[in-house]
């Protein structure tokens, strides 16, 4: 009896060793990936199904893909990045983590949508928007918020939700799109009434306060509109979208060669490939708004020039991320 | 002449350190015999069982060397040394049958199964065991249990055998009978052997020889009748047998070394080696309850009064107050003799050749 | 030369002429170092250095925000508060199996031992189906009570109370067990009423196993870090700020200042438990159950001790049945249609983590078993020098809370040190040697506990008809201890499936466990999905419980067949 374990252990052992050797066979291409796993996997499979190629990829909030790749700078063990609004993106250029790479588009990329060194490029956008519990509407009486202010209302008492806007890109958007309507000073002020009034929690991802408010754990959330449409109003939850009135950031989703990745050439073909019209039209399923012309956008979208929108410096936030997390740590306590 | 088959010189074993650091084994030298039960005795906490584990191997020496049949095996590990050990509770493998615990050693080096099975068939019987070789430990009675234990042990055919108190945990009629087995079963087989044990009834009845150790020191090495007849301090003689104590003053030594002692004012004489005491020297004498002669009292006579008298069948004990002292005294067969009650005087006598005297020593 | 260098000596020598065991010894060393030592000091040095510069800046931030020492009290705050409650349920329950006559000892027992078999955080996922705003008895409890919420420190208290209460428990109950009921009964016999008894002789001799237990429990608390990911809403604890530190501001330096913020706390637990509180214990465990003997107790005794044990075994089954119930549900708070859409979904999306899980855990759980009791063998049978530190650093691991545990090891694996010149990040060795090493206490545990109990006069036998020590740990001690060994590999297996706060830093796109899929549910607010991959677990959990008892029972002859949820 204690010969088979043994024995089954040397066998196990030797599997699992193949297991990771295969890993560094090359014909695999690595990816951080930020969207969630339900939806990443639309992508990715999609683009193996159409090219062959083999993709393996690690689930992350755009925060944490940052930390890896930092800290794996010596030795990447992915070759892209995919995903996650191009702040982040944007800091891991100016640390020197990405490598250049202009992807053969069908279409012209507009200064926004690209660094200067082509170190990231922009394949989606979103705006941000609130997302409002119908029944506690009805129940309290109120109309769902439609100005930043509105979010003070005492009717929203501890009833918002979003995330640290160290954690997620989605709250850091949020963050510097107030610090660049109202300047750094003003904007703190506003948001240490807010945090003391209105703020239930703050989660860890962007989209988590989506389902809470959906379940009615909590009455408003802050997230982008795709995701508020993709996670809250299409999947039955008893919510509503609105966008406040004075103007509203957004974000572009970002796409990025990591520098000494593995699978550089692997990697290119996936960045082209995400531009392609077929790739561009699956974002359908989640409301994302492509970057391609000819790509579709789905029913019930809001797309960017339905929205008042504010001139939003993605460098100026991305540049300036860590003084500016700091100063709202520092004066909200958290 | 049979040769010195196991010697220890200057063995020393210490524990703890600086301060506190204790002498367990303090520079202990014996020679055993080929052939030779040699018992170590003593009281709890002596070293005798100390001793026997750095023969075996499971403690090292703080010093000292140890060799068997001439080789130092001081740093030989436990498993490569000639000896064997029978454990105090056994040390059965409580999940191997009989005939697997002592086939055990044989199985290490390696013997064919056939020698395997014949070796151990013939130490089951050997000790009386035929026929339990399919039984685990927990389904046998504690004497076949200490038999197993032997068998194992002996079945590997060592240069010097061990056995550390094999007999405590038997109940009092079995020991008696066990020990008598050991004996003829070591004396047919010609083993040396090393016993440790603290009764000394034990070792009395089992040795070649005696070594009497206390607080780590070897107090005598001797035959049974010599440190039972000539122990060579207080130590010795209380531990052995039942003593009594005296104090008495050497009055006169003669050339050939006879000396007359006053004790409690009655003169006795005895012999003494050349040298050992001095007139007027203050000495300690030893006599055994057996020794004690009491008569009804007598005029100018030695007298004491009886305190205490037992009844215990094969003989009566007496404890006889004298003076300041205490004797105890046994009479054997006490229908033959005449019986006293406490609080009757007696006059007590004993014979010279009896005595045993030592250099004073006050008692510990 | 003098006694003692003359034997450290021979013992050299000694160690010498059996060259495999020396080369064990060796490998073992330097297996903990790289292992256990080496990157918890990685930590440290990180909290020390910003920019590869010495630098204390760290611990003055750390001392002066308040977004960071606030989450130290609050942990602080949580652990004395769940420890004490934790205590209190505990002893209350061992003191009703081991003392009072309640029926259904057995299945009391079940129930408090139950959610140790469970990751901890289910109860969070739980607590948030029955209490959350949506959730199933939240109703009822707001007509008694008016509006609450079931985040933060309140929740929080409840949840790790019920899932580390079993852990005193389990130490409570060993330790009334062990007291000789003939105290108790001189006592009785020389006049004192029963409760003298208890608080003159039954209590004071429980002090240092309840001490124990509040220690233990005190330790989940602060290195608790799943629960508090679910549940604790505004209340920010510790071990979470530290992985969001790392994760979310990608500040492995002030991240790692957190983490070791968080070891002080459980290392001085662990000191004061080990080296304080057991000194002082006048029990002792002579692994011989002594039933004591249970009298008629007054109602009074009674009524509100099998009122607790009633409670509390209701609660477990509330909650585990809610959990049961939630991950039937179409869409949690909203559509309450039962369907089995959860676990077909489940399947699809998480088999790979369900297979990874299974694969690691499979893997790692015997190695951490045999080394365990290999060093258990070690420390407690042979000599050499360095012993107590073997001893010692093998214990670390347990006080070591996993989020610094897990951090060490992304700092450490990253790159190529001339020590170990492998890069693991990434591979399926990290999560595994995470696992061996984070679990291997509980083997040791084990082993010294079962060879504490075996004659050591049985082995010297062994090794006086010849045999070597390898020899004689595989013949003879291995299979007196199997019972022993194979608890700990059933504990070990559990913990290597359900284990978060460590794990959680070192996944990666190929491996995959299970718990990080649960808690990327409740993140999404999935709870359905979330109930059902925890139920998933537990069923994976006890099948392989039933496996290992059955192996069990196979080699019981002769030795005493033990239950594993003993």
């Amino acid at each position: 009896m204690k010969r088979a374990m043994f024995f089954v252990m040397i066998v196990a052992v030797f599997v699992l060793g193949t297991f990771t050797a295969g890993q560094a066979a090359g014909k695999v291409l690595h990816i951080y990936e930020a969207f969630d796993t339900e939806e990443a996997k639309l992508y990715i499979e999609a683009f193996e199904k159409e090219t062959g190629i083999d993709v393996e990829f690690v689930r992350m909030s755009s925060g944490e893909v940052l930390a890896r790749v930092q800290a794996e700078a010596a030795n990447p063990q992915a070759s892209v990045w995919h995903a996650g609004s191009n702040t982040s993106h944007i800091n891991a250029s100016i640390k020197g983590l990405l490598a250049p790479y202009k992807p053969k588009t069908d279409f012209e990329l507009t200064d926004q949508l690209h660094a200067k060194d082509w170190t990231w490029t922009g394949f989606y956008s979103g705006a941000i928007g609130f997302v409002t519990n119908t029944k506690f509407l009805k129940e309290k009486g109120v109309n769902a918020p439609t100005s930043w202010d509105d979010l003070l209302n005492p009717a929203f008492s501890k009833n918002v939700a979003m995330a640290y806007p160290y954690t997620s890109g989605t709250a850091y958007t949020t963050y510097a799109t107030r610090i660049q309507m109202l300047d750094l000073d003003k904007a703190l002020d506003w948001w240490e009434k807010f945090d003391k009034q209105s703020i239930h929690q703050y989660t860890k991802s962007g989209t988590g306060c989506i389902p809470m408010v959906g379940l009615g754990e909590v009455a408003v959330g802050i997230s982008f509109s795709h995701d508020i449409l993709a996670k809250g109003v299409n999947k039955g939850y008893p919510v509503v979208m609105t966008f406040p009135k004075e103007g509203t950031g957004y974000e572009i989703g970002g796409l990025s060669l990591i520098k000494g990745g593995p699978e550089p050439e692997l990697g290119k073909k996936f960045i082209d490939w995400c531009f392609t019209e077929r790739a561009q039209n699956l974002f359908q399923k989640y409301n994302r708004l492509p970057v391609n012309p000819k790509a579709k956008v789905a029913e019930g979208s809001v797309t960017l020039d339905q929205v008042k929108l504010i001139k939003y410096d993605h460098l100026w936030a991305g540049k300036n991320k860590g003084e500016l997390i700091k100063a709202w740590r520092d004066r909200i306590g958290k | 002449m049979r040769k010195e088959y196991l010697v220890l010189k200057s063995l020393v074993k210490m524990f703890g350190s600086g301060k506190d650091a204790v002498r367990a084994v303090n520079n202990v030298d014996l020679e055993v015999k080929e052939g030779e039960l040699v018992t170590l005795l003593g009281p709890s906490g002596c070293g005798k069982t100390t001793t026997l584990r750095m023969i075996a191997g499971f403690e090292m020496p703080s010093s000292g060397e140890i060799l068997i049949d001439g080789e130092e095996v001081s740093t030989t590990p436990p498993n490569k040394r000639p000896t064997t050990m029978v454990f105090q509770n056994y040390a059965l493998f409580p999940h191997l049958t009989v005939f697997q615990n002592i086939a055990y050693g044989l199985k290490i080096h390696r013997e064919s199964s056939k020698n395997i099975r014949e070796r151990a068939e013939g130490a089951m019987r050997l000790v009386g065991l035929e026929g339990l070789g399919d039984r685990t430990p927990h389904q046998l009675s504690g004497g076949q249990q200490q038999r197993v234990s032997l068998a194992r042990s002996l079945v590997m055919e060592p240069k010097v055998l061990l056995l550390d108190e094999p007999l405590s945990n038997l109940d009092a009629k079995l020991r008696v009978s066990t020990r008598l087995e050991i004996r003829n079963l070591q004396q047919r087989l010609g083993i040396t052997t090393v016993y440790v044990t603290h009764d000394q009834e034990e070792a009395m009845s089992l040795s070649d020889r005696v070594v009497i150790m206390h607080q780590g020191i070897i107090m005598q090495i001797g035959t049974p009748q010599e440190v039972y007849a000539y122990p060579v301090n207080r130590f010795v003689a209380d531990f052995i047998g039942k003593a009594n104590f005296l104090v008495g003053f050497i009055e006169t030594i003669s050339s050939d070394n006879q000396i007359v002692i006053d004790i409690l004012g009655v003169k006795f004489q005895a012999s003494m080696k050349p040298g050992m005491f001095t007139k007027g020297e203050k000495v300690l004498i030893v006599i055994r309850p057996e020794s004690v002669t009491l008569e009804p009292k007598k005029p100018d006579t030695l007298v004491g009064k009886i305190t205490e008298a037992v009844y215990l069948g094969s003989q009566m004990v007496y404890i006889v107050g004298v003076e300041k002292h205490t004797l105890i005294v046994e009479v054997a067969n006490p229908q033959e003799h005449v019986v006293f009650k406490p609080g009757e005087e007696v006059t007590i006598t004993f014979q010279g050749k009896n005595l045993h005297v030592l250099p004073y020593e006050e008692a510990a | 030369m003098t006694g003692k260098r003359h034997e450290l000596i021979g013992n050299l020598r000694l160690l010498w002429k059996e060259p495999l065991l020396l080369l064990s010894i060796i490998a073992i060393f330097y297996f903990l170092f790289v292992f256990v030592i080496s990157p918890i000091f990685l930590v440290f040095k990180t909290s020390l250095t910003i920019d590869r510069q010495f630098d204390l800046s760290n611990y003055q931030a750390v001392f002066s925000k308040r977004y960071y020492y606030q989450p130290f009290i609050n942990s602080m705050l949580l652990g004395v508060l769940t420890a004490s409650t934790g205590t209190l349920l505990g002893f209350v329950f061992a003191y009703a199996i081991t003392r009072t006559p309640i029926p259904f000892k057995r299945f009391f027992r079940i129930t408090a031992t139950f959610p140790i078999i469970s990751p901890p955080f289910v109860v969070a996922l739980a607590a948030i189906l029955l209490f959350g705003r949506s959730g199933g008895l939240t109703p009822f409890v707001e007509k008694i009570i008016g509006e609450y919420s079931i985040y933060g420190l309140g929740g929080l208290v409840l949840v790790e109370t019920i899932a580390y209460g079993p852990i005193a428990f389990l130490v409570l109950h060993g330790v009334l067990q062990a007291i000789d009921p003939a105290l108790e009964e001189a006592a009785m016999d020389l006049g004192a009423s029963r409760a003298r008894v208890f608080s003159t002789v039954t209590l004071p001799l429980a002090i240092p196993g309840i001490a124990s237990a509040w220690l233990l429990v005190f330790i989940e608390s602060m290195a608790d870090f799943g629960n508090p990911m679910v549940i604790s809403g505004n209340f920010r604890v510790l071990s979470v700020q530290a992985f969001l530190q790392i994760t979310g501001m990608y500040d492995l330096s002030r991240g790692s200042t957190l983490a070791i913020l968080l070891l002080f706390p459980t290392l001085t637990a662990f000191f004061l438990q080990k080296y304080w509180v057991s000194r002082k214990s006048y029990v002792t465990v002579t692994g011989k159950p002594t039933s004591a003997t249970i009298k008629q107790l007054e109602w009074y005794i009674k009524l509100p001790v099998y009122a607790s044990c009633i409670l509390f075994a209701g609660v477990v089954f509330l909650f585990y049945g809610m959990v049961i119930y939630g991950s039937f549900q179409k869409l949690w708070g909203v559509d309450s249609t039962l369907t089995l859409r959860n676990y077909i979904e489940m399947y699809e999306v998480g088999k790979d983590y369900i297979f990874d899980s299974l694969a690691l855990s499979t893997l790692a759980t015997p190695i951490t078993g045999i080394l365990g009791v290999f060093i258990a063998f070690l420390i407690i049978r042979k000599k050499f020098a360095g012993r107590g530190v073997m001893e010692f650093v093998s214990m670390l691991t347990f006080a070591v809370p996993g989020t610094v545990v897990g951090i060490g090891y992304i700092l450490a694996f990253n790159q190529r040190s001339a020590l170990f010149p492998f890069i693991l990040t990434g591979t399926a060795w990290i999560i595994v040697l995470l696992l061996i090493f984070r679990n291997m206490p509980v083997g040791i545990r084990a082993g010294i506990a079962a060879l504490h109990q075996i004659d050591p006069s049985i082995e010297e036998a062994s090794t006086d008809l010849g045999a070597t020590s390898g020899r004689t740990f595989r013949k003879i001690t291995l299979p007196m201890i199997a019972p022993a060994f194979f608890s700990g590999l059933a504990f070990s297996f559990v913990k290597s499936m359900t284990a978060i706060s460590a794990i959680i830093f070192v996944v990666s796109g190929r491996w995959n466990l299970i718990t990080v899929a649960i808690l990327g549910f409740v993140d999404n607010s999935q709870y359905a999905q979330a109930a059902a991959m925890s139920l998933l677990l537990i069923i994976i959990v006890l099948i392989a419980l039933g496996i290992i008892q059955m192996f069990v029972n196979r080699i019981g002859k002769g030795a005493r067949t033990t239950s594993i949820v003993e």
